[in-house]
């Protein structure tokens, strides 16, 4: 017994304290946090603007969102990566926190559109209908009456989408972004303990993703009290 | 006042107005009725485009209604239509319900928008409610806030598609009441109803829909005492 007890506190201040290993760990957690905010922010945006293309369909425009979103789809998240980066992006000067950000919200765009558009077909369509009767414009019922309600069902839903990211973008050590996996694989290589490092890793992300996860069960609660 | 001629919509295979044609003429009260599934809300519908006839013609006082697909909008502010399911804004209080087409679509101020809804909703008995949302109101005030949400925007005409079918028996009545003080009131209306009482007591004519089309048009009296057609009779005789 005492011998397991040595050996934890050990291997903790082996792969933690010594060299201010924990420093690297909440570095790397920064940097997955930079890196998730920005993603949905892109995320958001593109997947707003191809949203509404899909869904007011002006010609020309739905097939490029359309390919766009089944490319994203089709293929995994870190090969679109590397290729922005290498082949894209890897000329220009931007931060690498930035290129793996562009990276993911193009990647995220993609799902957020599905999810405001799941949103707003989730309001019942005599909604559209009675504002209509009304006479009011189709821009107008969108809105005054169809995309109030919609945030509510799109909100709490990207929460989620945040926590996809955080655990996505566990990836970016492929551009050499040193992340909160990227932290762990390093403090591996220096003091050869195969998990201690990433079993410290993983309670870091669990801890993140369960806040998140609390404040997505709590803002969908409020939301769905005041409707 | 509303002219409708020869009257045709199909969803798909499905052919669900036939060729219906009648006349409204101001200040009547005409009642729809008819089996579930005979195009009556259809017909509805179509009177305002919600739904876009195949073929035929409405007019209203004499503008074509299909001729100015572009003034719509316009178009629906002078018909205020009333659902089976209210369709309340969820996300609005009764007196924003209310405010919302005269203050967006008529371009009214605020406050004129305002006061014209709290006069509204204390015309169908809600004074205490206008700043309620919907989901604290019961199914009979929800729908009396609907009617004031329609008669919000000056309609000529009100549409109503099976106002109190969606009710619990106990608020029927206040539902009906108000309507019934609309039809007092001058209102020209077009009321599918299941309600055989009030279709009696409110109505100018009846008309019986039967699949696809008009099957018969009478006055209440005529059409509960001796409807002329086999159908009609033997409808009457499964609802009364
Ligand atoms: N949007 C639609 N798409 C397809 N079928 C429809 C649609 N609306 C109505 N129908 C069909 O048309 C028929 C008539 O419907 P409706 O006008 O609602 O009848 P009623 O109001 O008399 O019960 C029904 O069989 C219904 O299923
Ligand atoms: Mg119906």
């Amino acid at each position: 017994m005492e011998g397991v007890l040595y050996e934890l506190t050990n291997s903790l201040y082996i792969n933690l304290i010594r060299e201010e290993r924990y420093l690297m760990l909440i570095r790397g957690l920064r940097v997955t946090l930079e890196v998730t905010l920005y993603s949905v922010l892109l995320g958001v945006i593109i997947g707003l603007i191809t949203a509404v293309i899909r869904i007011t369909e002006p010609k020309g425009l739905v097939r490029l969102a359309t390919a766009y979103v089944e490319v994203v789809r089709g293929t995994p998240v870190v090969v679109q990566m590397v290729i922005i980066y290498y082949a894209i992006l890897g000329g220009s000067n931007l931060p690498k926190v930035l290129i793996a950000s562009i990276a993911f919200g193009i990647n995220s765009g993609a799902y957020v559109s599905e999810l405001i558009r799941a949103g707003i077909q989730a309001v019942p369509r005599g909604q559209m209908e009675a504002a209509r009767s009304l006479g009011l414009t189709w821009t107008q019922a969108m809105r005054f009456v169809i995309v109030p309600q919609a945030i509510k069902n799109i909100l709490p839903a990207l929460v989620n989408e945040a926590i996809v990211l955080i655990k996505e973008t566990a990836v970016v050590g492929y551009i050499a972004l040193d992340d909160l996996t990227r932290a762990g694989n390093i403090i591996r290589g220096r003091t050869f303990d195969a998990y201690t490092p990433f079993l410290l890793v993983a309670l870091v992300y669990l801890y993140t993703t369960t806040t998140l996860s609390i404040f997505a069960g709590k803002l969908e609660r409020r939301l769905r009290e005041s409707d | 006042m509303i002219d409708v001629i020869d009257l045709y919509k199909s969803f798909g295979e499905l052919e669900v107005l036939r060729g219906v044609s009648t006349h409204v003429g101001r200040s009547q009260v005409v009642c729809v009725i008819g089996a579930s599934g005979s195009g009556k809300s259809t017909f509805l519908r179509c009177l305002n485009l919600l739904e876009i006839p195949d073929r035929g013609r409405i007019t209203i006082d004499g503008v074509e209604l299909m001729e100015h697909r572009k003034q719509i909008n316009k178009l629906r502010r002078k018909m205020g239509m009333v659902f089976q399911q209210f369709n309340l804004f969820p996300n609005m209080t009764a007196r924003s319900n209310v405010a919302l087409g005269p203050s967006q679509a008529l371009g009214m101020s605020r406050a004129d928008a305002s006061a014209r809804a709290e006069a509204l909703l204390s015309k169908v008995g809600l004074a205490d409610k206008v700043d309620e949302f919907p989901n604290r109101l019961s199914g009979g005030q929800k729908q009396r806030v609907a009617i004031a949400r329609a008669l919000a925007m000056g309609p000529d005409i009100m549409l109503f598609d099976e106002p109190t079918s969606a009710l619990d028996p106990e608020m029927v009545g206040e539902v009906l009441q108000v309507i019934k003080q609309l039809a007092q009131d001058g209102m020209t209306m077009i009321i599918v109803t299941h309600e055989m009482g009030f279709a009696r007591e409110v109505a100018d004519r009846v008309l019986f829909m039967d699949q696809g089309v008009i099957a018969e048009d009478a006055p209440p009296e005529r059409i509960f005492r001796s409807p002329e057609k086999e159908r009609t009779r033997e409808f009457l005789s499964k609802v009364l």
